[in-house]
Parts: C-alpha cells; structure tokens; sequence
C-alpha cells in the first residue's frame, strides 16, 4: 500500500503533488500524484544524481519511448514526462491491480483458466509490440500488473537494445535471469522469439509457482537456461505441449505469438470471469483504497541519519521503478534488503544478535538454494525408516542406497560407502558417524543371543571407510533386523537391540528387547533397560528420533498400539524421568531428527509443539498459538525455531512462546521437505531424492542489515 | 466563481463534465439515464474546484422541494452503521440545493445487475441482504425510519454495499399527500401506507428492503413467489406481507440470511461475494475517475523547462 510521505520529498514535481509514496529505491522514488485538476498518477522520478549521468536519461527516455508505443491497453498509459528536468519524471496511470508475482503469492498457483487468459492476453501485448519492432527483452512476473481487464506489461529491458556497452552492462547487472531466453542467456540477440520463452517461463510460475529454471545464482540459472529442460512439473496436462513448445532452446522452433494466443484461450468470456476470487478481491480493494488515501507527510527526524534507510540496492528498485499499482513497492525498503541480501550477496549480510522484528512487521525473505544434487534412488527400506541426511563436520550424509558423505558447502561427493543401507542402524552425533555392521569374521562373531554378536563401528571421515568395530555384545543378536543404533552423543551410543532368534524383518515373541549405552572409546556397555515386548509380526520398531539433551536421552518412541510418546530418561542409568503420549502426531511423520534445544523438544509435521524437557508438559502448541496452521518438522538454531508452514512457506519462530518472527517471502509452504542444520552455517532440505542447500546466515533473525547501496 | 447551477435536464456525462455545482464540478453521472428504475435524486461523481477532493454529488429532481431535500441530507448526516452514506457537506441557506459524500468506488444495484448480466447470485444478496438490515436496525436505534430504501439507493462497493437516499420518501411528498407515482420514488418497494401518504415508519424499511433484495435476486421489486431463489423465498416474501404483525424483526432477518449466528455482514464478505465482472465495473470506474481531469481553477505549478 501506497506509505506516507517524507519530510523531504518535493512538495510539487512538474504540474504534480505528490500524495503518497508507492516505492522507492536507488534509482527514484515512484509517487502516487495529482495534478491541479485532481488527475492521479504513479510518478516516477530519477534521483537528480543519477540523473547527472547522461546514459541513465537515455536509457529513461528509451523506456518511456517504449511506454508510449505499449499505449494504455497493454501497459501503465503515458500521461506526461520529462526527461530533461533536474529531477526526470514520467508519469503514467496508476494500474489498479497487483503485479503477477505478487498475485501468485497471494492466491498460490493460478488456475488453469486464469493462466490461458492471461497468456493469450499477453500474447496481444507482445504482438502489438513486435509489430512496432520493440522487443520487450526483460518480461517476468513483476513486470506483469494483472488489472481486472487483462495484464499490462511495463518496465521494459529497452536499455540493451541501445547496443550501448554502458547501457548494457547496467542492463544485465538487473533483473534475475530466470526468465531469461537462451540466446540472451548466451549473449546473443534476443528478438522476438526471445519474448515468447519468457512469456511460456512466466505462464509456467503462474501456474506452478516455480520458474521453469527454479531458482538460485544468476550463473546457476543461465546455465539452466540454456542447457537443462524446463521442469514442467505441476504444469496441467493441457498446457504442458504448447508451454513446451514456446521453451524451446532453438528460437526458430518456437512459435510466434499469434499460434500461441490460438492455443491458449478462445476468448470467451470477460477477462475478469477467468480470474479467481482472491485476485478479483484485491484488485476490488487496490480500487477502493487509492480513494481512502489520506495525504499525509511525516515529520523530520530529530537526527538525520547517516545513510537514507530507504537505501536499496539499483537491482532491486530498477525491478519496479515503473511499479504503478503496485502498492508492494513501499515494503521494499525493509523486507526486500534482507532477500536481496541474501540471493545477491549472503556473504556481506552481518550477522548481529538483535531480536527480530515484532509480529506486526513480519518480513518476509525469499531464499535460494546454494547446491541441489541427486543423491540416488529410493531407499529399499524407506517405509520401514526413511534415510535422512545427518551432518558430519563439514560433511552431510546420506543413506540411500549406500552411505554417501557430501561437503556441505559444495554439494560435492567426499566418498561412499557401499552396502551400509540400513538406515535406522547409523547415527551420527555431528562429528562421528558409528553404524551397526555386520561382521566380516562370523565364525569370530558369534554371540550368545541366538545370532551373531552385536557389532558397533565407526566412520573414518577421511577415507570414507568403516573402521574395526569398536564393540562387540555378544549377548545381543547383530542380525536382528530391528536392532537400532538410536542415538549416539559424547562418546555413547544408544542402542535397541533384542536377545532370541532371527524372524524375517520383524519382531517374534520369544526375543527380548533392550536399550542400552555403550561407550564409544572403551566398546564397554555402561547399562541396559528393558523395553516393552513388541507384538509379535509388526515391522514398527521402537524408537522415531533421539537426542541427547544435557543428561537427558530425549526420544520419540512408538509404542504397540501405534501411539507416538515422547520419552525422556537419564543418561546415566536409563531410569525414565517422564513418558507422556502425544495426541494428533503421526509415527511416519516423526521418523526425523528430533528438534529440541536445553528448554524444550519441539514436535512438527501437523501441529508445532514445544515439551519442556524438565516434566514433559506443553509449553506451547500451535493449536493455541497459531490456530488451524500446520507445519513440516522444525528446526532450531540460535535462539529461533524454524518450520515449514503449509501455505506459507518457512517461519521463525520464539522457541519460548511459538510467537512468529519472520516468514519466508514467496515460500508457498510447497517445499515442504525435511531439513536440518549442519555445523558450518548451512542448511538442508531434502525433497525426495535431492538434496538442498540453504546459506544459514541468511536466516538469522534481523533485517536488511548489512546491505549496502552498490553505486 | 462562475454562478451555480445545478445540471440541467438531460445532461449527457460529457456535458456534465463541465458543469458546476457550487464549489465542485461535475465529472460524471453516477446513474446510467437509460436504467429504468427510478432513482430518488440525481447523483454525479464530482469533484472540489482545487482538485483535491472527489465526492459523490446528489441534487433532487427539477421541481423537487429543495427545503425538504436539504433537510433530509442534514439529517443523513448523522446515520450510523457499516453502510450508511452520510452527507459530509450540503449547499448554504439561499443556495441551490446540494449534498456531497466522499467518493468510492460504486455501482448502483440496477447498474450492477446490468454489468453482471441478470439477477446477482444467491451469495451476494444475502451479504447485501444482512449489512443492509445491520444498517437499518442501527438507523431504528437511532430513533430514524430511513423511509428510502429502493434498488437505486444501495451501492455496491468493493468493501460492502453503501445505503443512500436517505428519506426519499419523505423529501417527494409531505406525510398526508399520495405519493404514488412521484418521480423518483420505485413503486415496488415504497411501502403501501406510505405511498398512501403515511408517514413513513421503521417497519416500512423492513418491506422496502424485502423489495431490494427481491430485485437483486430477480431483477424486479414486485416477483412472482416462485422467481425467489428458494432459500431465500419465505424470509423475503414475509418482509412483502401485507400484514405489518407478519414482517419479520431485522434480527431475524439477519439470521436467516447469514444462516449462521456468529456471523455478520464483514465475516461474509469474503472473496467471491461479487461477481467478478461487478469488480471489473468497479475498478473499471475507479480507474476513470482517477483519470479525469478538471478544469483548473488555480493556475498549474510552473513547469520546470
């Protein structure tokens, strides 16, 4: 929404007042605006400092030009401009409906219907420019406003048609290339052809949510571009060849605009009957709202501050400095610093232990993916335990398949160990890896139990390869397939493992059950309890996740009846301090590494809760906090609480109260993958087969900090 | 300052645009000239001569009373409610008779009939239906019969529907005179005692709002029983009986359109409760009217060439 003025601000530019500020960046300021006979317009001024620098009012008049050829059906109507004042100033119509990406975040994926009306709509936009030869060179969803009467396209990318090297270089530092062509992505010209990939890369997040290249580094995403197929995926059935065609990495193949319109739509109906309520509403609102606007003007702050805080970045404002009705644009100061920060440069973004905004300011970041790999098929064993990745060092393992370490910070492959797929059976404590094994001597081996003996190993990090097995129980059976290497931390290992015979893949009635400690540097047992006999044929094993938290072993368990409890016992002897049932949480969902910190255990995947640890009550529960939300499995580090909430995407949280801190900006909740956190600053999310890679620092709670306005 | 004039018969919307109503001048007329329904007053989107404030602008019909209308609109201006339209400036004793509003976004019912292309879904009239029976038992409260409540006084807005006209009924005719047939005044929805010329009452707006909703949900004040949709049949056709002992109370009324106790007129506007192409005719207008321009009164900030 349109923000107040500043104290600062003209009190008149050309024959305009300024009333509110929709936007403001590096490059201007863009001003809702009235004339003297009380016309409004969205107003665009270029700082008089960039202004001094005759290239930039070039390339203002050339996006003007291109404006005016546009006209008022398809784009932000001219109404006036000058170009040569001390302060440069176009003025268009000020649209009344929200930019496309903003759309998309608001409704989720569009409907199909929405998306061929809009992409047939935009075909008669692009059509209308290429026969006037202009290339729009720059179109994505931001660029996009969706008016209740059709899109208009604006901000165009005029300034490389200039062929000027100055020009051009400013005009790629811009703009994030995920919509980018494949010729443009290789430097070469984008004509016409160029315009109908983008568009098909647009139509495909409108109705996705996800760019067709995904997101991520702009050299990640021209590599993309021109070499990787676009992923389609969630695209409807209908839709998917004629996108597919416009994709094509040979412009030649691709269609022109008027073939692509034909296949779109029928052009049936108003363009409003094609859009979903949610939309239509807020177009309804931006309509009703611009009238409610009260003028008003902020006084000056006692000090002046040393640096603007409205300060962005050029690639931010640039993005929507033609931004009409936008209305978003006024959140860029704050919110948009820290995504930019975070995509462009994480690395210059300094940390600082100040508490996050409060719950009314909530900002939102947009986070990419450091590295995403393929880390093999699925598990053999995934119902029985899903693999997840475990940090080690600087490595993260997985198991799927095999063991596999991973350098957390490149995606790069260290080694693998072969034929370790039990996943249940590995633990890692974040610097060691120790694995139940089998023996290589069975005669040696043998145990007591009904099999051979329980043998318990430990990684060597450096070569990839299991060491000799640093214990050796020969009064509990190794080849039971339940037994669980549960949790392993300072130098002990958590094992459940049973005594009586081998049954295939599951418990029998004769075996006995028991979980029991075994230092790691002596192979000595320090104690044992008995677990709860198991019924007899089931393949649900005892313990869902475990940690160790002081001198508290804290463990998820599912007990016979299929019942999730939350368990926590003293190190020191295995003596149980407290067992409470948690209602409403699934065993499949909570087969994870448990999330806790010294207060409390926290439980996702449907309602977030927090345990405290002391007695096991409820500290809070987003049943209460946070009605009618769910949430993927959380995450804590640093005093805060992360989760995946459905709809949304990520959230921090207060682990004391389960009050929102942050929300991730333009999530969607789709990604819902597990994730964790590895010991060098960066975070893992892992979505089927692949893992993800997030920078950490990112994600500490304070905003904006740390960026810098790059002239 | 230029003598004011009120807009003389027939205006067109482009002649319109350059009249002035004291200190405003007209940009358009809000109702279409060719809608058949009648419409108590003649409203225009206007704006003050400095350019700085938009309003909607009624004047009464040639020949109408100008004391009486005025003295409606002065008493408007203290309505309360989620819908009311009270009057936030009016002409000066002596002065030709006007009222303004701020202006917003908004279609006539007959005009968003038309847009949509026929009755307006069950939806929106029961919405329209509970905020405009919240507004009424707020006016009651207040000691007031509204006594104008007709399908051409409720505009439709992004943000909820807006009651206007406010005594209508009262400002065509004084109590005692007929007042059937007096321009502006909807047949089907003026209460029979007080078209007979009985001063209006609260429970006359009860029937005047069964008439409303009749025409959003039919097209016509005066349905056949079996046009109603049938949910909403037995609590519109109650507010038409004849017999005021039959009329339901607004609270009820308000009950059987929101069909769930614990909601009011905001918790049901959610998105969908207009048909799109209503908001399309909204933005549409809301765009126009920002677009408009004045003359200007004051001469333009200089140009800085």
């Amino acid at each position: 929404m349109p923000s107040p003025l500043t104290h600062d601000d003209p009190r008149a530019i050309g024959p305009y007042r300024p009333v509110a500020r929709l936007g403001s960046g590096g490059m201007g300021t863009v001003y809702l605006a009235r004339s003297a006979g009380g016309r409004t317009v969205a107003l665009k001024t270029m700082h008089a400092r960039i202004a001094s620098d005759p290239a930039f009012r070039t390339r203002f008049r050339l996006e003007i030009d291109a404006a005016r050829v546009v006209g008022e059906r398809y784009g932000a109507g001219v109404v006036d401009a000058d170009v040569r004042a001390e302060t440069p100033w176009l003025a268009t119509e000020y649209v009344l409906g929200p930019p496309l990406d903003e759309a998309v975040e608001l409704c989720g994926p569009l409907p199909e219907r929405t998306v061929r009306a809009l992409g047939a709509a935009l075909c008669g936009a692009l059509g209308q420019l290429h026969a006037s030869d202009v290339v729009h060179r720059d179109l994505k969803p931001s660029n996009v406003l969706v008016t209740a009467y059709g899109p208009k396209v604006i901000d165009f990318g005029i300034a490389r048609a200039a062929g000027d090297e100055r020009l051009t270089r400013v005009g790629v530092a811009v703009g994030t290339p995920a919509y980018m062509s494949p010729e443009q992505a290789s430097g070469q010209e984008h004509q016409a052809a160029g315009d109908v990939f983008a568009l098909a890369g647009l139509l495909v997040f409108a109705v996705t949510e996800h760019p067709p290249f995904g997101h991520g580094q702009a050299a990640d995403l021209l590599y993309r571009v021109r070499y990787t197929e676009p992923d389609l995926t969630g695209v409807p059935d209908a839709l998917v060849p004629v996108l597919a065609r416009c994709l094509d990495k040979n412009a030649y193949r691709r269609p022109t605009t008027d073939w692509l319109a034909a296949h779109l739509h029928d052009g049936t109906g108003e363009f409003a009957d094609h859009l979903p309520d949610t939309l239509l509403a807020d177009i309804g609102r931006r309509a009703t709202e611009v009238w409610q606007l009260t003028p008003r003007r902020l006084p000056a702050p006692a000090e002046e501050p040393e640096t603007p805080p409205t300060a962005v970045s050029r690639g931010w404002s640039r993005r929507r400095l033609l931004l009409t009705g936008a209305g978003a644009a006024a959140g860029l100061t704050g919110a948009g610093a820290g995504a930019w920060a975070f995509t462009r440069d994480a690395g210059r973004a300094r940390p600082q232990p100040t508490p996050g905004p409060r719950n009314s300011l909530l900002p939102r970041r947009r986070l990419d993916s450091l590295w995403q790999i393929q880390i093999g098929e699925q598990s053999r064993f995934e119902s029985s335990m899903p693999s997840h990745p475990s940090p080690l060092g600087n490595l993260v393992t997985t198991v799927v398949g095999d063991v596999a370490g991973v350098v957390a910070r490149t995606g790069h492959r260290a080694w693998t160990v072969p034929y370790l797929d039990m996943a249940w059976q590995i633990a890692s404590d974040g610097t060691r890896l120790v694995a139940i094994v089998s023996s290589d001597h069975p005669a040696a081996d043998r145990g007591s139990a009904g099999g051979p003996a329980l043998l318990l190993a430990s990684l060597d990090l450096v070569k990839g390869e299991m060491n000799k097995p640093f214990a050796r129980l020969s009064d509990f059976n190794g080849d039971l397939f339940p037994d669980q290497l549960v949790c392993t931390a300072d130098g002990v290992a958590y094992v459940a493992a049973g005594r009586g015979r081998y049954v295939h893949n599951t418990f029998s009635a004769e075996q006995t059950w028991y979980l029991l400690a075994v230092d790691i540097g002596t192979g000595k047992p320090l104690w044992h309890t008995p677990l709860p006999a198991r019924r007899p044929g089931t393949e649900r094993f005892y313990f869902l996740a475990a940690a160790v938290v002081g001198g508290h072993l804290v463990a998820l368990q599912e007990a016979d009846d299929g019942t999730v409890h939350a368990v926590v016992r003293d190190t020191r002897d295995g003596a149980v301090r407290w067992d409470h049932p948690l209602d409403g949480v699934r065993a499949d969902r909570v087969r994870l590494p448990l999330t806790t910190d010294e207060q409390h255990l926290y439980v996702g995947t449907g309602r977030l809760r927090a345990l405290r640890l002391r007695d096991g009550k409820v500290a809070w529960d987003s049943k209460t906090t946070r009605p009618g939300r769910t949430y993927g499995p959380p995450a804590v580090k640093d005093g805060t609480l992360y989760a995946v909430e459905k709809g949304l995407g990520l959230v921090a949280l207060d682990p004391a109260s389960g009050r929102v801190r942050w929300e991730e900006k333009g999530g969607g909740g789709r990604r819902g993958g597990r994730e964790l956190r590895t010991r060098d600053r960066h975070r893992l999310r892992v979505q089927q087969a692949r893992v993800q890679a997030l920078d950490d620092r990112a994600l500490l709670p304070h905003s904006g900090t740390g960026v810098r306005d790059h002239r | 300052m230029r003598a004011t004039q009120g807009a003389g018969e027939g205006a067109g919307r482009a002649a319109a645009a350059r009249r002035r109503v004291g200190p405003y001048t007209l940009i358009t007329a809000l109702d279409d000239p060719r809608a058949k329904v009648p419409v108590p007053e003649r409203r225009y989107i206007a704006r003050s001569t400095d350019g700085l404030h938009t309003v909607l602008l009624s004047l009464p019909h040639p020949g109408g009373d100008a004391r009486r209308f005025l003295t409606e609109a002065e008493g408007s201006r203290y309505l309360l409610g989620p819908c009311a339209a009270p009057a936030t400036a009016l002409a000066a004793p002596g002065e030709a008779p006007w009222y303004v509003r701020p202006y917003l976004p908004a279609l006539p019912l007959p005009a968003a009939l038309a847009v949509h292309g026929g009755p307006l879904p069950e939806r929106t009239v029961r919405v329209l239906g509970v905020a405009l029976a919240e507004t009424l038992a707020i006016v009651h409260g207040q000691g007031l019969a509204f006594a104008g409540v007709s399908p051409a006084a409720v505009l439709l807005a992004a943000d909820g529907p807006r009651l206007t006209c406010f005594g209508a009924v009262r400002a065509a005719a004084p109590d005692g005179t007929p007042r059937s047939g007096l321009p502006g005044l909807e047949a089907g929805s003026l209460p029979p005692e007080q078209a007979s010329g009985g001063r209006p009452r609260p429970l006359g707006d009860v029937y005047a709002l069964g008439a409303t909703l009749a025409y959003a949900a039919t097209g016509h004040t005066t349905p056949e029983r079996d046009e109603l949709p049938a949910a909403l049949r037995p609590v519109v056709g109650r507010c038409l009986a004849r017999d005021p002992g039959a009329q339901p109370q607004l609270a009820e009324i308000i009950r059987a359109l929101a069909g769930d106790p614990a909601a009011d007129s905001a918790t049901l506007r959610t998105p969908g409760w207009l048909p799109g192409r209503v908001i399309a005719a909204l933005a549409h207008q809301s765009a126009t009217v920002l677009r408009a321009e004045i003359p200007a009164e004051t001469a333009p900030v200089p140009h800085p060439d």
